[in-house]
């Protein structure tokens, strides 16, 4: 009986292997095996061919410096908001701290066509480095905030007694540097794997693509003559980049993990900015400026009317807007609420048992849960569009899994599944390994002592990953364009809609999936009253 | 004599440490402390015992039921048995009350009130762990531990994280619960005091091996190992060099061995605190004067070093400068480092 109700507490970590063997493993070895075998093979001519193509190389080089550009910016302004907020007396900086994550729940299309509709011809290297570097930036933000906050205050004021100022800041930026370089490394994965915002900004006169753009463009002429290997080349190329990158992320957010647990520490003694105090606060301005106020002003003048040039801007035109909303994207607005919920609460349920087990017993497994976090989402999409397109196992049902909201949700779950785990991972960390010891000595099932004992301490990091997971899918553009399902989502509706002039009513669905991006990591404050800091 | 325990020949690996063959009885009712310094193997004979560690070897009996033999492994809420961890390790979104009802199924609220009471915390029923004072806390360890009347409760260095003040009422309670309710008492403790205060019988422990064992007032008085005298009783353990002849050479002069057979052993000379003299016009070698304490008879206490150790002498008047002479007082009492050493090669 107790073995049985044993392996019963082993369910949920069996189901979460199964997802992610189903979901991540089996999609990228199919996607490995076919790019290197299926139809004519990819030969060592294939190879040679891919080595010497100027065009995919071309895209790789554009990739990386994208990527290192727009990490820069991240580091600058998330780095710089969190040192500023946390260590440093800069005005407001109680209010200011968490408004660091705002720009988080601002999808970076949304970023782009603010930008768009306020600077004339906005297109190119930096621009798209800009935008993509500040919608990025609040994983450096959050990252290195939460490091500062870990410093125990009075290790920092000895090295100040013995060493100054300036080599005691020194100090503090040693400290927190894993935190800082796990955020910059998430801000470079997201920039490198965004397919959407370069190609919106270039998509007049296109005379540069990054490397997510280019597999996504010859994806999309697969049916119009172009050859296997042609097809393949930029995958084949991909898979080792992005196995370096998991490898490279694994290995940031181990060290982060691993830095020593500070336990129970002392405040951070907030140190003056002296004449600067004022003029600082131009970095946080700018950042929440660009990420945040910004876009939604560009979105609320498109719903005042702002696009059009037949009638006056204002309320009149506002209401039409929403009428038109409510007709023409109500439903795509829905599906986004219905699906980010789905994939937040798939992503905890599944998360819990893999944070615990590679917390606790195979560290390895973080490995394999961070390895979609590495990949470029249009990667994963293809990877999962090779393996569920035939529908597999399920053919003798009328179900067709592959079009259904449930292979959208999965993919998004599988996509997102890294932060969730992670989160928790680190929680499970934390916790005293010697009261979960205490726990083996109660009389109850293997299950009811998981539930009291393991999972209720995890529910506060379980919030934060399904606040974080919802986030996430809400904003998701790449993956929305190539699961059939998720073609239907606000955000993909909305990057074509501003093509045809539907700015208004587009303006109202973003603004009110904004609102319900914001509500969700409100409302432990709106209604158990938990200090707005707690959201960063 | 019923047992409440029994280990036979117990082996255990933990990393680079291998613990044992240990062989241990304890009669029911008995309050046994295992002492030893960090790294004697006591933390991971108590994690055998508590089922926490599967051992590599042996036998582990609690009352009549096998616990560990073989391929039988049981479980540690199957060995009626509680641990008193060293830090509490409470479970921090419980409040006491709940923390009593989960860990015993059974108890009915009334019973979880009046334990409570019973250990002093009533009025903490309703605070979880983090609102609770050091003492506080390790005294819900304790009422957890007890809660699903265990047989044998297990003690992890249960008074560590308590102040110096609440120490004495932590140690009556646990007494006064285990004597109550007919528990056998297991401590874990690298602190000798600690020992002392909870337990009437001692188990000496190095390098994952049982040195000594025997009621504790036998041991503080006689004890038969130079380390047990100096673990438990602070005693200073000067070199003894063989010279041949049944003789050893020592800081304090030459000595006759007391057992030829200890001749070619690791032979220390014991001097217990208090038992030299010090005086400035002494024959004896020059030794180092630390610190000078007035002692409870009306002289004065020095500690001294001597040896690459510190020394607890008496004296009469103080010394006039920073080093003095140092003389044995009593009989030389020379014993062996620890036995199980001469055995193992026996």
């Amino acid at each position: 009986m107790t073995a049985n109700k044993d392996r019963l507490a082993r369910l949920p970590l069996w189901l979460s292997l199964a997802f992610l063997a189903l979901f991540v493993l089996i999609p990228l070895g199919v996607l490995a095996f076919e790019t290197l075998y299926g139809q004519d093979g990819f030969t060592l001519d294939a190879w040679r061919a891919l080595a010497e193509d100027e065009n995919a190389k071309e895209q790789l080089l554009a990739s990386l410096r994208l990527g290192f550009a727009a990490t820069a910016i991240s580091a600058l302004l998330g780095g710089g908001h969190a040192w500023l907020t946390v260590a440093r007396d800069l005005p407001g900086r109680s209010w200011l701290g968490p408004l660091g994550v705002a720009p988080l729940v601002i999808p970076p299309i949304f970023l782009a066509m603010g930008f768009s509709d306020l600077v004339k011809d906005v297109a190119g290297f930096w621009p798209c480095a800009i935008l993509l570097g500040v919608a990025h930036a609040p994983f450096v933000a959050v990252l290195t905030a939460r490091g500062l906050r870990s410093i125990d205050g009075r290790a920092y004021e000895s090295a100040l007694l013995l060493r100054g100022r300036s080599r005691a800041d020194r100090w503090l930026l040693r400290s927190i540097t894993p935190e800082l370089v796990a955020g910059c490394l998430l801000a470079f994965l997201f920039t490198v794997a965004d397919h959407g915002v370069p190609e919106f900004l270039t998509v007049k006169g296109k005379t540069w693509h990054t490397y997510a753009e280019g597999i996504f463009s010859r994806w999309s002429r697969r049916a119009v003559g172009t050859t296997h290997a042609e097809l393949q080349s930029p995958i084949v190329a991909a898979l080792p980049f992005l196995a370096g990158l998991g490898c490279l992320l694994w290995a940031a957010l181990r060290l982060r993990a691993s830095s020593p647990d500070r336990g129970v520490v002392r405040a951070l003694p907030v140190q003056p900015l002296g004449k600067m105090r004022w003029p600082a606060l131009l970095l946080p301005v700018t950042y929440i400026g660009a990420g945040v106020v910004v876009p939604v002003t560009v979105l609320t003048r498109w719903v005042l009317g702002s696009a059009q040039r037949r009638d006056p801007m204002g309320l009149e035109y506002a209401r039409a807007s929403f009428a038109k909303a409510m007709d023409q994207g109500l439903p795509d607005l829905m599906h986004s609420l219905y699906l980010g919920l789905a994939v937040a609460g798939v992503v905890v349920l599944l998360a819990i048992p893999l944070a615990r087990q590679s917390a606790r017993r195979w560290p390895l497994l973080e490995l394999l849960t961070s390895l979609p976090a590495a990949m470029p989402a249009i990667l994963l999409g293809i990877a999962l569009i090779r393996t569920f397109n035939s529908n597999p196992g399920l053919g003798w049902t009328n179900f067709d899994f592959y079009e259904s909201w449930g292979f959208a949700a999965c993919g998004y779950a599988a996509r997102f599944l890294p932060f969730a785990a992670l989160t928790l991972a680190s929680q499970v960390r934390r916790q005293s390994l010697a009261a979960e010891e205490a726990g083996r000595f109660v009389h109850r099932s293997a299950s009811a002592r998981a539930i009291r004992l393991h999972i209720w301490p995890l529910m506060p990091a379980a919030w934060s990953a399904f606040v974080l997971s919802f986030v996430l899918a809400l904003r998701e553009l790449d993956l929305a364009v190539m699961l059939p399902a998720a073609n239907a989502t606000a955000v993909r509706r909305l990057a074509n809609a501003v093509h045809f002039q539907h700015e208004d009513w587009s303006g109202v669905i973003a603004l009110l999936l904004l609102s319900a991006a914001v509500l969700l990591p409100l409302l432990p404050s709106i209604v158990a009253g938990r200090k707005l800091s707690s959201l960063s | 004599m019923t047992l409440a325990v029994s280990i036979h020949q117990l082996q255990c690996s933990r990393g680079q440490f291998r613990l044992g063959p240990v062989d241990l009885q304890v009669p029911a009712g008995a309050r046994v402390a295992i002492v030893g310094p960090s790294g004697s193997g006591k933390t991971t004979l108590l994690r055998c015992l508590a089922g926490l560690q599967r051992p590599e070897a042996g036998v582990i009996r609690i009352g009549e039921l096998v616990v560990d033999e073989g391929d039988t492994h049981l479980a540690p809420a199957e060995r009626h048995l509680g641990l008193v961890f060293q830090d509490g390790a409470l479970w921090p979104h419980m409040n006491a009350l709940q923390h009593l009802r989960f860990a015993a199924p059974k108890l009915s609220k009334q019973a979880a009130l009046e334990l409570l009471e019973r250990g002093g915390i009533l009025a903490q029923k309703k605070k979880k762990p983090g609102a609770m004072s050091g003492g506080e806390a390790q005294r819900l360890g304790l009422l957890r531990a007890l809660a699903p009347a265990p047989e044998v409760l297990l003690l992890d260095e249960p008074l560590r994280s308590v102040d110096v003040h609440q120490r004495d009422d932590l140690v009556l309670l646990l007494r006064g619960m285990c004597d109550e309710r007919n528990i056998t008492s297991i401590l874990v403790t690298h602190d000798r005091d600690e020992a002392l205060a909870l337990a009437d019988y001692l188990v000496v422990m190095r390098d994952g091996q049982v040195v000594e064992e025997g009621p504790s007032i036998n041991l503080l008085k006689a004890p038969k190992t130079a380390f047990t005298a100096a673990f438990l009783r602070g005693a200073a353990c000067l070199s003894a060099e063989d010279i041949g002849d049944g003789q050893v050479r020592t800081p304090l002069g030459d000595f006759a061995l007391p057992d030829p057979g200890l001749a070619g052993e690791d032979v220390r000379l014991v001097v217990f605190p208090g038992e030299a003299t010090v005086a400035d016009d002494g024959d004896g070698p020059e030794v180092q004067v630390l610190a000078i304490t007035p002692d409870e008879d009306g002289g004065l206490r020095v500690r001294v070093a001597c040896d690459n150790q510190i020394l607890i002498a008496r004296t009469q008047s103080p010394p006039a400068k920073a080093t003095t002479r140092l003389n044995l007082a009593s009989e030389p009492r020379l014993l062996p480092w620890h036995h199980h050493l001469k055995e193992r090669r026996s």
